[in-house]
């Protein structure tokens, strides 16, 4: 019996070792240490977080460049279209009709 | 009461008139203006403005040939390259070299074809010409200086400036006569302008073929256009001198399909001898 019992805590003890092991083991301190330690690692990530500021930056600008070509293609197409509708209107044949008076001058070749 | 003046420029006879009595001095106004154009426009007188742009290639000019050379340009542009200013090597090179007073009828001289629609820059009031690119504004000129002429006659009356065939109309109503394959017709203007391109007057033979003015700048030849003459009402002199020369050198068949699409009235006299009125005349 109390070898049985012996048997059961050394099994328990076993089994509570193990599973200790198996954490420690999952837990992979020596990576964390070693990435911290690494001076190339950490020059790539300054690099990472500059790089990424910088994008920012840029995609501003980029979108205050387009917000200002949009606006002045807007105004670009209005001045086209008034421009297109003067010029039509100025290009707008006056009436004209046949009649059977006889003409004061008469056109030809010029 | 109608009072009118005869006179020669621009190589033509120009006509003024005025619904008006005691028009004198707008007459003078507007007969000292053509001379004045002509001695800025022509391409005949060495010492013309528009004869040293030609030369000089990069020139400061006044604001008439800047004027019309904008005009010119606009032009080539709204008529896809079937009016071009820059057909003046051209003209030259199928024969039209001098006054057509002073050209020669007949001549075994050498027919040369040149490549038109050079680049022509406006930077404020300087023009500068590309490589070999050399300006005639002969048909421009004279739809330019009509307009000009006729503003100045209107202060006394209604007026008509007919420029050897351009028409300026500023106010009132004037029978204008067109020669049709049948007779003359005849339009009733009460604005704008009217002109007339054909080539049944300023054309001349080199080694036994008929030549004329009227340059196609796709090819830098005369045009071998069906159409023997064609005439344009438009919402100026300018504008008429334009199109007319356009829609010659398209040809019977587009002239007609353009004319309708713009409303543009045109009586087309074809070379087999008919009469077609398009752009809403009937």
């Amino acid at each position: 019996m109390t070898n049985q019992v012996g048997r059961l805590y050394s099994v328990a003890l076993g089994l509570f070792v193990f599973f200790l092991t198996w954490v420690a083991i999952g837990a992979r301190p020596w990576v964390a240490s070693g990435s911290q330690s690494d001076p190339r690692l950490a020059a790539l990530e300054k690099r990472e977080q500059r790089v990424r500021r910088q994008s920012v930056v840029v995609q501003r600008l980029v979108n205050r460049r387009w917000a200002t070509y949009r606006a002045q293609l807007r105004q670009r197409q209005s001045q086209i279209a008034a421009a297109s509708q003067a010029q039509a209107a100025a290009a707008q044949a006056p009436p004209v009709r046949v009649v059977s008076l006889p003409p004061v001058t008469s056109t030809r070749t010029s | 009461m109608m009072e009118s003046r005869r006179f020669k420029a621009m190589g033509t006879e120009i006509e003024l008139f005025v619904d008006a009595a005691g028009a004198d001095e707008a007459l003078d106004a507007a007969e000292r203006e053509f001379h004045r154009l002509e001695a800025t426009l022509t391409r005949f007188r060495p010492e013309s403005e528009l004869s040293r742009l030609n030369e000089e290639r990069s020139l400061e000019v006044g604001p008439d040939l800047l004027e019309v050379v904008r005009l010119a340009l606009e032009a080539r542009g709204r008529t896809d390259g079937r009016f071009d200013p820059t057909v003046h090597d051209a003209v030259v090179g199928a024969g039209y070299d001098r006054t057509f007073e002073e050209l020669p009828e007949e001549s075994t001289a050498v027919v040369v074809g040149w490549v038109c629609g050079g680049s022509v820059r406006i930077d404020g009031s300087r023009i500068e010409l590309g490589p070999d690119v050399r300006l005639d504004l002969g048909g421009i000129g004279k739809g330019y200086a009509a307009e000009r002429a006729a503003e100045l006659i209107s202060a006394a009356g209604p007026a008509l400036v007919n420029a050897g065939g351009d028409i300026a109309v500023h106010g009132g109503s004037w029978p204008v006569g067109v020669e049709t394959a049948e007779g003359e017709l005849t339009l009733e203007l009460t604005g704008g302008g009217l002109a007339t391109s054909g080539r049944d007057r300023r054309r001349w033979r080199r080694n036994g073929k008929e030549l004329h003015h009227l340059i196609d700048p796709a090819t830098g030849a005369p045009s071998p256009s069906d159409l023997l003459r064609l005439t344009v009402v438009a919402s100026d002199a300018v504008e008429a001198e334009v199109w007319a020369k356009a829609l010659y050198i398209a040809g019977e068949g587009e002239a007609v399909r353009e004319a309708d699409m713009r409303g543009m009235p045109c009586v087309l006299v074809t070379a087999d001898g008919r009469t077609r009125l398009a752009g809403g005349l009937s």
